[in-house]
C-alpha cells in the first residue's frame, strides 16, 4: 500500500510543498513541488525588448536585482554593446548588495528559527536574548538592511531596481553617498560577525543532535563566478564533479547542449540534470570551488570552515554556513567597491537596438541565472529563464529522500519528519517565484 | 494590533518591503506570513494585508477562508489591486498558450486571468505601489490615520522645471540622466510622476529613472477611468514640452506603463466600480 504524506513549506520564497511517498513502510521517494505559476515566458511574447529590465524584476521580489541585470546583459549581448567599466562596477555592487540581503534573510529569517526551535525570528528573541546584545531579530534586520541599502545606492531602489540600463547605468554613485554607505558597513560588519559566530555554534549544536545530512552519491557543483572573488560574475558556467574528477565549462548560449531539462508531474517547476546526475548550485558550490574569497575576514571564516569540515565539504547542512561566509565577504567586498571612483566619467555608451538573440548570465544568490531573448522588430518573440533553483531540484529531492528514510520505519513514522523536511529544503534556499516564473 | 499577511500569487516584493520596515514595527504581532513565520493558517487578526493576485483556485479558497476571520482587509501592491504583471498576458492568444502549459497533474488550477482581490472579498483599504516602500508600511501599521496621499511624485522629487527648457522630442537614449538637477520630463523622458500619487519618496526619478506610475493615479484622477489619466498626462507634456502629442500618446501605450496606469481603472469583465479615493492610501 502506498501512503502519501504532504507538508507545506514555509520560510522559503514562494509556494511549495514536500510530498513523501511511502510503500509498505519504506520511503519510495520524497518530492519537492512548486505550487504557483505566472507564465512570464508566455506573456512576455510581443513585449518591447527594451522594457525587459523594468518588467522582469517582477519575476521575484527577493532576486529582482539578478533578473534586472541579466535582462540588461542579454539585451546588450543581442545589440553587441559593451558597457563602460564604471557601469560594470556599479552593477557588481548591486549584485553584492543582493547577496548580502539574501544571505542575511536566509540565515537569520529562514533557518535560524529552526536552530532555536522557534517558528520565526521574532519569536526567537526570548529564547536567545539573554546572551546576546539586545534583540536578535533587530540585529538581524540591521545587518540585512545594509544589503538593501547597497542595492538602493547602486540601483535606485532595492526591490525592483531601475539603474542598470542597456549601455551602462543611469547615473553614478555620489561620493558623499558612497562615504556614508561605507561608514554603515564598518558599523555592521562586527554585528554580522557576532551573529554569524552565534549561528556557527548553533549549527554545530544541531549537527550533534541530527547529523550533517550527508549525501555522498555523486553530483555536480555549478558556479559562474571568479575563483578568487566569488562575488564577481564570469562569462561562463563551470560544472565540477563532486569528487573533483571532472571540470567542464560552457557559455550561456550553449546551455541546452549541456543541461537536461525534465518536466515534473504535480509541479509548476521543472528540474535540470547534468550528465544524468543532480546539480548543486548556491553557496556551498561557490565556497567549495573558490580558492579564496578575496577579503580577509571572510577568508578567515573559509579557512576555519575547511579545517572543521574538510575541502570540498558536501554535507547539506553546510550550505548555511557558506551563506554566512558570503555575507561577510559581501560586506567587505562592497566596502572595496565603494572605495573606487564611481562618479566620474561616462556611465553609459550609445545604444543602437537591433534584432537577434541575446544571452545574459549572472550569478544570483542561488546560482547561475541565464536570460535568453529572441527579438524581432524590437519585440520579444521568445524569452527563456534558466533558473538556479531548477538546477537544485534533483539535489533537494535526493536529500529529502535520504532524510525521510531516517524518520520512516516499517512500524512507525517518527515525530519531527515535517520539521526535518523543512530543514533540508531551507538549506538549499529555493526560490519558487523564480523557479516557476 | 495583531496582523497577518496572506501571500497569493505574486513575487514576494511587498513582503520584502514590509520586512525592511521591521526595525520600526512590532513584528512579534505578525501572526502569519509564510515567508518568515511558520504557522498553519491565517488566524483571527485585526488587520489582514493581502499581497498577490487571485491566480489559482487555491488562492481563491485561501482568500475566502481568511476573509471570514479578520476585521479589516488591505489590498497591498499592484497584484492584489489589479492582478499585476500577469495581466500582460491577458490577450487571447497568450491566454491559450498559458493554459496549455498548466496541466501538470495535481497542482493548483489556474483561473482564466489573474484577478484583483476585491472581485471576491470586501476590501477596506488599498495600498498601491510595486511594491509600496517600507515607510508606507510603517505608517499603515503604526499610524494609519496619517496615511493620506494628497499630492504627486513631483513634490517629492524636487528636480527643477525651468519654463524656458522645452524639449521637442522624446529622448532617444531613453534612460540617460544628463543633468541630475533637471526634471526628467524637461530632459524629454517619459516620466509620469506628474500625475502619480506620492508617498514613495520619488525614489526612481531621483535616481534618474522615469516614474512608471506604480503608485497609481493621484487623487483627482483615481475615480476616473484610465483614459482620463492618459489625457491628463498628454496635457502635462503639452504644457511642459514641445513634444508632439501623438508621440506622447503612442509612447504611453507601452506595456510597462500600462501595467500600472490601468491598475485602478474599471474591469471590462467584472461588475467592479471605481475604488473610492478615501480608501486608497
Amino acid at each position: 500500500m502506498t501512503t502519501t504524506i504532504q507538508f507545506p513549506i514555509s520560510r522559503i520564497e514562494g509556494h511549495a510543498k514536500v510530498v513523501v511517498d511511502i510503500d509498505e513502510g519504506k520511503v519510495r521517494n520524497a518530492r519537492f513541488l512548486a505550487q504557483e505559476y505566472r507564465g512570464f515566458e508566455q506573456f512576455l511574447q510581443g513585449m518591447p525588448a527594451d522594457q525587459m529590465p523594468v518588467i522582469v524584476p517582477r519575476v521575484c521580489g527577493v532576486c529582482s536585482t539578478s533578473h534586472h541585470i541579466a535582462a540588461v546583459e542579454a539585451l546588450e549581448h543581442a545589440y553587441g554593446i559593451t558597457p563602460p567599466p564604471v557601469a560594470e562596477e556599479i552593477r557588481h555592487l548591486m549584485m553584492v548588495g543582493q547577496l548580502v540581503q539574501n544571505q542575511a534573510t536566509s540565515l537569520f529569517f529562514f533557518t535560524l528559527p529552526d536552530k532555536l526551535q522557534a517558528t520565526s525570528i521574532f519569536g526567537a528573541d526570548e529564547k536567545i536574548g539573554h546572551d546576546m546584545l539586545g534583540s536578535i531579530s533587530k540585529m538581524a534586520m540591521a545587518v540585512r538592511k545594509i544589503g538593501t541599502e547597497l542595492i538602493s545606492v547602486a540601483g535606485g531602489q532595492f526591490i525592483h531596481p531601475v539603474k542598470a540600463v542597456v549601455g551602462g547605468v543611469v547615473s553614478g554613485i555620489d561620493p558623499t553617498a558612497a562615504k556614508a554607505m561605507r561608514a554603515k558597513i564598518k558599523e555592521a560588519l562586527p554585528l554580522a560577525c557576532s551573529l554569524f559566530d552565534e549561528y556557527w555554534q548553533l549549527t554545530r549544536k544541531m549537527e550533534r543532535s541530527v547529523g550533517k545530512w550527508e549525501d555522498n552519491d555523486p553530483f555536480y557543483y555549478m558556479v559562474a563566478v571568479d575563483k578568487n572573488d566569488p562575488t564577481r560574475p564570469v562569462d561562463h558556467v563551470t560544472m565540477q564533479k563532486s569528487d573533483g574528477s571532472e571540470t567542464i565549462t560552457f557559455r550561456p548560449r550553449q546551455y541546452k547542449e549541456f543541461l537536461q531539462f525534465h518536466r515534473v508531474q504535480d509541479s509548476y517547476s521543472s528540474k535540470t540534470s547534468f550528465n544524468d546526475l543532480p546539480i548543486r548550485a548556491n553557496s556551498l558550490a561557490r565556497m567549495n570551488l573558490a580558492e579564496s574569497t578575496g577579503t580577509p575576514i571572510a577568508d578567515g571564516y573559509l579557512e576555519r570552515f575547511r579545517v572543521e569540515f574538510g575541502s570540498p565539504a558536501h554535507q547539506i547542512l553546510l550550505f548555511d554556513l557558506c551563506r554566512g561566509i558570503e555575507l561577510i565577504n559581501g560586506l567587505e567586498r562592497a566596502d572595496r567597491i565603494l572605495a573606487k571612483n564611481l562618479y566620474d566619467g561616462e556611465m553609459n555608451v550609445p545604444v543602437v537596438p537591433r534584432d537577434g538573440c541575446g544571452f545574459g548570465l549572472v550569478e544570483a544568490p542561488r546560482g547561475p541565472l541565464i536570460h535568453h531573448y529572441q527579438i524581432e522588430n524590437g519585440l520579444i518573440v521568445r524569452a527563456e529563464f534558466v533558473i538556479p533553483t531548477v538546477h537544485n531540484n534533483f539535489s533537494i529531492e535526493r536529500a529529502l529522500t535520504s532524510m525521510a528514510k531516517r524518520y520512516v520505519h516499517e512500524d512507525r513514522i517518527d515525530m519531527g519528519l515535517d520539521r526535518a523536511m523543512g530543514w533540508v529544503v531551507r538549506a538549499f534556499d529555493p526560490c519558487i517565484a523564480c523557479a516557476t516564473h | 494590533m495583531r496582523f497577518a499577511v496572506l501571500q497569493l500569487t505574486g513575487c514576494a516584493g511587498c513582503e520584502v518591503s514590509l520586512l525592511n520596515a521591521g526595525e520600526e514595527l512590532d513584528l512579534a504581532k505578525l501572526a502569519y506570513m509564510p515567508l518568515v513565520v511558520t504557522a498553519h493558517d491565517v488566524p483571527g487578526v485585526d488587520v489582514l494585508l493581502v499581497t498577490g493576485g487571485i491566480r489559482t483556485d487555491e488562492d481563491l479558497l485561501k482568500l475566502r477562508e481568511s476573509a471570514s476571520r479578520v476585521k479589516k482587509i488591505i489590498a497591498v501592491g499592484t497584484c492584489a489591486i489589479s492582478g499585476g504583471v500577469a495581466g500582460l498576458g491577458d490577450r487571447h492568444d497568450i491566454r491559450e498558450l498559458f493554459l496549455a502549459n498548466t496541466h501538470q497533474g495535481r497542482v493548483p488550477r489556474m483561473l482564466p486571468k489573474c484577478r484583483p482581490i476585491d472581485t471576491e472579498v470586501k476590501v477596506d483599504n488599498y495600498l498601491p505601489g510595486c511594491p509600496p516602500v517600507p515607510s508606507l508600511f510603517v505608517q499603515l501599521l503604526n499610524e494609519p490615520e496619517s496615511l493620506k496621499s494628497t499630492s504627486i511624485v513631483c513634490k517629492e522629487c524636487g528636480r527643477r522645471k525651468p519654463k524656458d527648457v522645452r524639449p521637442t522630442t522624446l529622448a532617444h537614449e531613453i534612460h540617460k540622466d544628463a543633468d541630475p538637477e533637471l526634471c526628467l520630463v524637461k530632459q524629454g523622458q517619459l516620466c509620469v510622476g506628474t500625475s502619480t500619487r506620492n508617498g514613495c519618496g520619488a525614489i526612481c526619478p531621483r535616481a534618474g529613472f522615469p516614474c512608471v506610475g506604480c503608485r497609481g493615479p493621484s487623487n483627482n484622477l483615481i475615480e476616473k477611468d484610465a483614459n482620463a489619466w492618459f489625457s491628463s498626462l498628454i496635457k502635462v507634456f503639452a504644457h511642459m514640452t514641445d513634444i508632439d502629442s501623438q508621440e506622447i500618446s503612442e509612447a504611453l501605450k507601452s506595456p510597462h506603463l500600462a501595467l500600472f496606469l490601468f491598475q485602478f481603472s474599471d474591469y471590462s469583465d467584472t461588475e467592479l466600480e471605481s475604488r473610492p479615493k478615501e480608501k486608497v492610501l
